[in-house]
């Protein structure tokens, strides 16, 4: 026999929270990934889908200026949060780290860049002047297979430095 | 002068796909949707090998929600694909033969249904043994799992008689080098939308390295005219060669015609990986021999490719193997052997470097070892077997004069990490360093024999930019922004007066693959063959318009100016809108071949020195790459920071074949599912120094332009990095990836516990 409060509790939810300062209330299972509800039901595909197991960095968003994996991510542990994705980042002007990237080409075929630039963010935000250990641990959960990460080394060290001279 | 930012000046610009890719605008194809779209996924088999006895799918149709479910049964054209050798079947009739062959397809209204969907299918199989091993493959004892046998192909090359050429030498290394079943991994899996539209067409959303190839396969498969298909193939989330082969396409194209409505597919991971295409893995066999004054007199190659399951390219991969086992040297004899061995283990294909990497590993292999048993510094060793300027190809084969061998050696000679490489001090007893370079040759291009066509055209659109249309694909190599630097540099326009057209069927020319490092050499190519017509054409309707000769205008950012280049005189929008006729020109042409009639044999090359300089730690027996020198002589740089990022990402990507990359197998299956076991460098691994020096110039005869450099800077690295661990241990690799037990060394402090010292 079904279990009847279990029913309920799997049973569609609202959930509340802020997705790039836009609160939002979702019908969503509490087990719905985040990656789900960001890419298929809200058509935000700036975040990334490509191991869905937390090692790649692609489906990078964050919840509450932290860095998470939205693959492993459910909606019950977004209630009440703000969930900022790479389109909450440089919405009315690029973002200075995105100015880095751009300038240093620290991107090529450009599926990892959202996520990347979503954990150099969530460093720079955090850490006004991290050293090299600091920028590997961020990145450590962020892969890219285009760049040998050239690019992304030298857009990673000038927002370092631009955020040092901005402090 | 090394290649940088700085270096650059103002060809250093932002590429134009780069704001769109920051923010996360851009839309790739798996990223499209479409209202009322449906799922598609397919069903694989969970066997390397078995008969099917029966497939049933009743149950799985009978599900609400799903749409369809089909399989060979549907297939209404041939039920085969192969960019060459169409021997892989869509949908498996009576057999599987790896553990991604496809069974049936489902189109449902949820990713939840049509994964029931799938599990609801029956498929009764009868195990069959598994060929794992290629060697076992070409036994009599084995299996055939093609009709034809196990041995996709087989080819050779030789000259002179190599025993006489060891009969004459004093130094004989014999060594047998393995290569691993390395993995593109593309961040963006396969995918895509497929659209059936209004009067029986199809579109098809999805990345391709070559999308009239893909057009034309479909066409056989679905049974449709050329015509009825439109492939969409650009923006590509990465693909290395893993995109060129057919993948989803065949499955969303059928679901989409038969339910009538749009499908999209979008591989997991670990169907990418157990569906994708892998580099051959190779067992290289080689003999070579010195003579005393270090003269190679003998080169004796065997090559074993583990091809898998079906030919995709396994049989060009083959031939480019062999033609790259001898590089840029000259011997007195040569024996080249090569066969390329069907088995249950996945599908191997096209893959950066196309078998170049694995033949290069080898070869570099035995130049370092040759060196250290004539006690001969190893570049100089190199240096005095050398290929000269005139030299015939490495098959014997006609190609273009280049001294680009010698102009990559003598930089790489002069680069600071060879200067200090008996500088091995280090901060740590158990962390040693050493210092290893490669050197090589690589051929662009399909090769003579194989159809390579090339071409362009040049519009002025009817709102005035300037359209460049081409059949090629950005996949992230920046391809686009390579067009648009040359259309700026080359014929004077603004970037903001450029239009570029690519990617799709119904709008581009034919203009060949986007592989074998030849888009950028063909475009360049292209518009020096277009520009002339293209330009006079201009400047003659603008004359008539202003009614000024000719003579006394020019083309310009924004339109048309005087000639002094002080006044704008007519913007390309006034010009688009007084023109009687059309200004569109098209221009097509083969990719230059050699006149020597040998099959896959190439005419032009790059050539690559790369030094490396690593660190071992003894304890872990890990190996760290700190520094990277490459000198590249690949003709005229189209665009720095797209050649730049070339040379750097193919060598990041090498230093995972070299390292920890390896699609673990058993008995046919898949150990390395997901990025927590296959593991390719990350931003930690690759945070060294590199320094890329481009060797621009080319002989005065050369009218090639600039070479591709998708591939040169993937081949050199393994073979640099393996010398480099010999000097920082001793020990001699001949296994990729390098295994970290082979370099751990039992600390001092234990070794002189147990002699109780």
């Amino acid at each position: 026999m079904i279990n009847k409060s279990l029913a309920e509790r799997r049973s569609d939810k609202e959930l509340e929270c802020e997705i790039n300062g836009q609160p939002m209330s979702l019908e969503v299972p509490p087990t719905r990934r985040l990656l789900a509800i960001l890419r298929d039901d809200l058509q935000l595909t700036g975040t990334k889908v490509s191991c869905e197991i937390g090692r790649c960095g692609a489906c990078m968003v964050l919840v509450d200026g932290r860095p998470v994996n939205s693959c492993l991510t459910m909606a019950y542990q977004c209630q009440g949060k703000k969930i900022t994705t790479i389109e909450g980042i440089g919405q009315d002007e690029v973002d200075p780290i995105q100015q880095c990237f751009l300038e240093e080409g620290g991107y090529q075929c450009g599926y990892c860049t959202p996520g990347m630039i979503v954990s150099v963010k969530a460093l720079l935000d955090d850490n006004r002047d991290p050293g090299i250990e600091d920028i590997e641990e961020a990145l450590s959960g962020n892969l890219c297979r285009c760049t040998g990460y050239g690019g992304i080394v030298r857009s990673v060290h000038k927002a370092v430095q631009l955020r040092r001279n901005s402090s | 002068m090394a290649l940088t930012r700085t270096t650059s000046g103002e060809r250093w610009r932002i590429r134009p796909d780069g704001p769109d890719k920051v923010t996360g605008k851009l839309a790739y194809l798996t990223d499209m949707y479409q209202e009322g779209m449906l799922i598609g996924r397919v069903l694989r088999s969970p066997h390397p090998h078995a008969g099917i006895v029966s497939i049933r799918t009743d149950k799985a149709k009978r599900i609400p929600g799903v749409h369809a479910v089909i399989t060979h049964a549907d297939v209404p054209g041939m039920n085969r694909f192969g960019i060459v050798n169409p021997d892989q079947p869509v949908l498996c009739e009576d057999r599987v033969r790896y553990i991604g062959d496809a069974i049936a397809a489902v189109a449902a209204e949820t990713q939840e249904i049509a994964a029931l969907a799938l599990e609801s299918i029956e498929v009764e199989y009868v195990l069959l043994p598994v060929v794992d091993d290629p060697a076992f493959a070409q036994t009599k004892q084995a299996p055939r799992l093609h009709p034809g046998g196990n041995v996709l192909h087989r080819n050779q090359y030789g000259h002179g008689e190599v025993g006489k050429g060891f009969a004459k030498c004093k130094h004989i290394v014999e060594e047998s080098y393995s290569t691993p079943r390395q993995m593109h991994t593309y961040m963006e899996t396969e995918g895509g939308l497929f659209i059936p539209e209004d009067g029986g067409r199809l579109t098809v959303y999805s990345p391709t390295q070559h999308g009239y190839k893909d057009r034309m396969q479909l066409a056989r498969i679905l049974g449709l005219p050329e015509f009825n298909i439109r492939v969409v193939s650009s923006p590509i989330g990465g693909s290395f060669g893993g995109k060129d082969e057919l993948n989803v396409q065949p499955y969303g194209a059928l679901l989409a015609l038969v339910t009538g409505k749009p499908v999209k597919i979008h591989n997991s991971r670990y169907e990418s990986v157990r569906a994708g295409l892998k580099r051959h893995p190779m067992k290289i066999k080689m003999r070579t021999g010195v003579d005393e004054n270090g003269r190679i007199m003998a080169h004796q190659v065997h090559i074993v490719a583990d091809t898998g399951a079906y030919a995709t390219l396994g049989a060009e991969v083959l031939n480019f193997a062999i033609e790259h086992v001898t590089g840029p040297y000259t011997y007195e004899s040569v024996e080249v052997e090569g066969v390329s061995v069907y088995t249950n283990n996945g599908v191997s294909g096209e893959f950066r470097g196309f078998g170049g990497n694995q033949a290069i590993f080898a070869l570099e292999g035995q130049m370092d070892r040759l060196a250290e048993k004539l006690g001969m510094d190893p570049w100089e060793f190199r240096l005095a077997n050398m290929r000269k300027p005139e030299d015939p190809g490495p098959l014997g084969q006609t190609i273009v004069r280049t001294d680009g061998a010698m102009r990559t050696w003598e930089s790489l000679a002069r680069s600071p990490i060879w200067l200090r490489r008996h500088d091995r001090r280090t901060s740590e007893p158990w962390i040693r360093r050493g210092t290893g370079a490669a050197i090589a040759m690589h051929g662009s291009g399909l090769g003579f024999g194989i159809p390579d066509p090339a071409g362009g055209m040049l519009a002025l659109a009817e709102d005035g930019k300037i359209e460049a249309i081409f059949g090629y694909e950005e996949f992230g190599q920046g391809l686009i922004a390579t067009l648009e630097l040359m259309l700026i540099e080359q014929f004077g326009f603004g970037a903001e007066d450029v239009r570029i057209v690519i990617g799709d069927t119904d709008l581009v020319p034919h203009s060949g693959s986007s592989t074998a490092s030849r888009a950028t050499s063909m475009m360049w190519k292209s518009l020096q063959k277009l520009r002339g017509p293209f330009l006079d054409r201009m400047l003659n309707e603008a004359s008539k318009l202003l009614s000024q000769p000719a003579d006394n205008l020019r083309i310009g950012r924004g339109g048309i100016w005087d000639k002094s280049g002080e006044h704008l005189l007519l913007t390309y929008a006034l010009l688009a809108r007084n023109i009687s006729e059309e200004i569109r020109f098209q221009t097509h042409f083969p990719f230059p071949v050699s006149p020597t009639k040998r099959v896959g044999a190439h005419y032009l090359y790059t050539y690559a020195a790369v030094a490396v300089e690593v660190e071992v730690n003894v304890l872990t027996g890990r190996v760290k790459v700190l520094k990277q020198f490459h000198a590249i002589a690949a003709g005229p740089v189209m665009n720095p920071q797209g050649f730049l990022g070339q040379i750097e990402g193919g060598s990041g990507m090498a230093v995972g074949f070299a390292l920890t990359e390896d699609s673990l197998m058993e008995r046919g299956a898949y150990l390395t599912r997901n990025l927590d076991t296959y593991l390719i460098p990350s931003y930690a691994d690759l945070n060294g120094e590199i320094e890329v020096h481009a060797i621009e110039e080319l002989p005065e005869d050369d009218d090639h332009g600039p070479r591709g450099v998708g591939e040169i800077g993937s081949v050199c690295i393994a073979p640099a990095i393996s010398e480099a661990v010999f000097q920082a241990t001793g020990k001699r690799v001949n296994k990729l990836p390098i295994d970290p037990e082979l370099l751990q060394e039992t600390p001092d402090f234990l070794a002189k516990a147990v002699d109780g010292i």
